[in-house]
């Protein structure tokens, strides 16, 4: 059995990435499985989706704790250990992370065991789409890729699975063109199936009685929301042209995380620790007075919270 | 491979479209919602001819079911966790009028605190409510098991409703290879519904579910449903053989496995029993008799089909995904009473309780369970209930904590 796990950001596509591989595995003739392990549903929060691949039927469910294959859709979750990127990695596992750094720059800043595979796929994406966003059908097909499937079987999963999201036909078309750029630029490297190691025997606790205040699911300590920095999420940073901007409020109404605020000439300041980069902002601003930049990896702008 | 890759939740949808059910009311609920889109979505493009109705509430929805069913119509629908509890009145209504409805639930843990992550307490609530309950363990088997939910729910020697559970993300959100049943070999397995005593006929007025005081019809009446529930244990039977004859696929009212040689048995249910399977053979592969014992249906409790599999084993350990506080886990209570009367029993009953609130059940918990189990069996004494809750985890959770309080752990 193949086990694939994907790390991506709400938004990303991780979960329809690891339908499109589990689609392919199965038209393969393969016994696939897929699931999603996602939270409250919040745009750019750490999402993981997992995907098997066998020859018969599996009995493994839900986590996988020892990948073969790790695919890495947003490089800022390495370091989040919310994300757990990190778990279960070895020398010995395949880890392609989406990112314009080369696997030597991640082995220099010592981050990622494993072997390690890159591809800025979030700039194709922008080449080829002219906007940042779901990036499913490239990461899907890299782990295809990158397990040994054909290009057909990943291509007709890609009709199937982005069909499924009703996507135009048009749309399709235009991620499976870029997908396959994608599968022609990673470069390879092994997936093997390991041997799980036989894992000793849990150490149980025994939790005692606590008072109240600690043995019921509480929260008294006050903003403490503002101790989780989600600047670390972002892709792209909204920006202002102030020349631009009418003052109309609306970024400041529609930022799903508050973290616009208004000086008294009517234009908005962004709190960076926290805004997550979900470009609702952008999107709803009537004047385009907002605008997309990617943050730079690996450079002064960009920090992993 | 044969069949269609989809979740346990469209498999879900597939069971109630491919029973031709005539009537739908909905409440959506994560994660259930995706059953009823599917419904939803296929209802309004034609592909199924049922009536879909949204409702306000699950309250009103469970209503609505029990209503149609009671008029003779074929009706579906599915909730998940604190839905499940809203309509906990009107389940036993729609038992006591004995209207055969099939409602799916999908497990979801249920508040305070809120998650949205599985375990049992949510289906173990209605165990007395005089539903029938049959618990999946894959995609498959949810769609398998609603059609035969309602070929065992009309039958006339049980009259039934029943409640076919799946664990929410383990399957409702987990794709895996589903064959689809050809509808014309559903047709013949699931007879039209004709039940006698429903139906709605300005011509034969009735009235169901009458007010009975004094004791002695109300003592008739419950008794006779009891009856009914557990003459569904030969229906079952009577069913997966001919669902077997049908399509090639047989399920009892429990499964074993690799129980032949065991001198130690694992009892789970659901989806998690998967996992349970993978450790048994992890821990048959170091050379120990280890086996599973999958409990498919738990109403009605199939006491016997228990007894045949845990007789004379040297110790049964139980993992329940459910906690009733101040008691321990449900299956572990009902799991000893089966046992007690029986001369060859284990020599060590032990109770676990795992997975509460989703939460993984690890290789090396299961390993846990082996380990303090075969002991027990040495000692020849039970243990538990003992949570399934590691040394690493607590530390987590004591982070967790001082996050909460405001302090710096
Ligand atoms: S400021 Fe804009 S990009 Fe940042 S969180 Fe708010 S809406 Fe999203
Ligand atoms: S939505 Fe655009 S124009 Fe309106 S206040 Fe925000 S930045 Fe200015």
């Amino acid at each position: 059995m193949i086990a694939v796990r994907f790390h991506g950001r709400g938004g990303q596509g991780a979960k329809t990435a690891s339908r499109i591989l589990g689609t392919a595995a199965f038209l393969e003739g393969f016994v696939a499985q897929d699931s999603p392990i996602y939270g409250a549903e919040r745009r750019g929060a750490p999402v993981a989706a997992y995907t098997r691949i066998a020859r018969e039927p599996i009995r493994e469910r839900g986590l996988i704790v020892h990948p073969d294959l790790v695919v890495v859709a947003d490089a800022s979750l390495i370091p989040d250990p919310a994300a757990r990127v990190l778990e279960g990695i070895d020398e010995r596992t395949a880890v392609f992370v989406n990112s314009p750094l080369t696997p030597e720059q991640f082995h220099a800043q010592g981050s990622l065991p494993g072997r390690l595979t890159t591809l800025d796929l979030t700039d194709i994406a922008l080449q080829q789409f002219g906007k940042g966003g779901a990036i499913s059908a490239l990461l899907g097909v890299v782990a295809g890729r990158l397990v040994g499937l054909r290009q057909d079987s990943l291509r007709e999963a890609i009709v199937r699975e982005l069909a499924d999201l009703s996507l135009a036909a048009s749309v399709i078309e235009r991620n499976q063109a870029v997908a396959f750029n994608c599968y022609d630029a990673v470069r390879p490297v092994l997936v093997e199936a390991v041997a799980p190691q036989p894992i000793p025997p849990a150490q149980l606790q025994r939790p005692t009685y606590e008072p109240p205040t600690r043995g019921t699911a509480r929260i008294s300590a006050a903003a403490n929301s503002v101790l989780r920095e989600t600047g670390g999420w972002r892709t792209f940073r909204p920006v202002l042209v102030p020349d631009k901007c009418n003052g109309c409020w609306l970024c400041f109404v529609y930022c799903p995380d508050g973290v616009i605020s208004m000086t008294k000439d009517d234009k908005p300041v962004i709190d960076y620790d926290h805004c997550k980069g979900c470009q609702i902002c952008v999107h709803e601003c009537p004047t385009d007075a907002l605008v997309a930049e990617r943050e730079k990896e690996g450079g002064v702008a960009w920090r992993a919270k | 491979m044969a069949g269609e890759m989809m979740t346990g939740n469209l498999a879900a949808a597939w069971g109630a479209r491919l029973a031709g059910v005539d009537y739908i009311p909905a409440f959506p609920i994560t994660p259930q919602t995706e059953i009823v889109e599917a419904l939803a979505t296929w209802c309004e493009s034609g592909a199924m001819a049922a009536r879909f109705v949204t409702m306000d509430s699950e309250h009103s929805m469970m209503t609505a079911a029990g209503a149609a069913a009671a008029t003779g119509a074929r009706v579906f629908t599915a909730t998940s966790s604190q839905g499940l509890l809203y309509a906990m009145e009107v389940l036993y209504s729609i038992s006591g009028w004995r209207a055969p409805l099939v409602l799916v639930n999908v497990s979801r843990a249920l508040a305070a605190p809120i998650t949205l992550e599985p375990d049992h307490n949510d289906v173990l609530a209605a165990r007395d409510s005089g539903f029938l309950q049959i618990h999946a363990e894959t995609c498959q088997e949810v769609l398998d098991s609603i059609l035969m939910a309602y070929r065992i729910a009309e039958d006339a020697r049980v009259m039934l409703p029943v409640i076919v559970n799946l664990d929410g993300f383990y399957l409702s959100f987990t794709r895996e290879p589903v064959i689809l049943p050809a509808p014309e070999q559903v047709a013949q397995f699931l007879p039209p519904f004709r039940p006698a005593h429903l139906g709605f006929k300005a011509s034969a007025p009735h009235a169901l579910g009458v007010a009975v005081l004094g004791g002695t019809p109300y003592s008739y009446f419950r008794h006779q449903m009891h009856l009914a529930a557990m003459n569904a244990l030969d229906v079952h039977s009577e069913t997966a053989a001919a669902f077997e004859r049908l399509f090639g696929r047989r399920y009892d009212v429990v499964e074993g496995y690799r129980l032949d040689d065991a001198e130690d048995v694992l009892v789970m249910t659901n989806a998690f029993a998967s996992r349970g399977k993978v450790a048994v053979d992890a821990a048959r592969a170091e050379g120990r008799r280890v086996g599973l014992l999958r409990l498919r249906m738990i109403r009605p409790w199939p006491a016997d089909a228990i007894r045949d599999a845990l007789r004379s084993r040297r110790a049964v350990a139980v993992l329940d995904q459910n906690l009733a506080p101040g008691q321990g886990g449900i299956l572990f209570q009902e799991i000893a009473a089966s046992l007690y009367g029986e001369p060859l029993r284990p020599r060590a009953l032990c109770s676990f309780i795992g997975g509460l609130g989703g939460k993984n059940l690890s290789e090396g918990e299961f390993r846990a369970i082996f380990d303090q189990t075969a002991e027990a069996g040495v000692r020849g004494k039970g243990i538990g209930p003992i949570l399934l809750y590691t040394e690493a985890e607590h530390r987590e959770m004591t982070q967790l904590q001082a996050l909460a309080g405001g302090l710096n752990s």
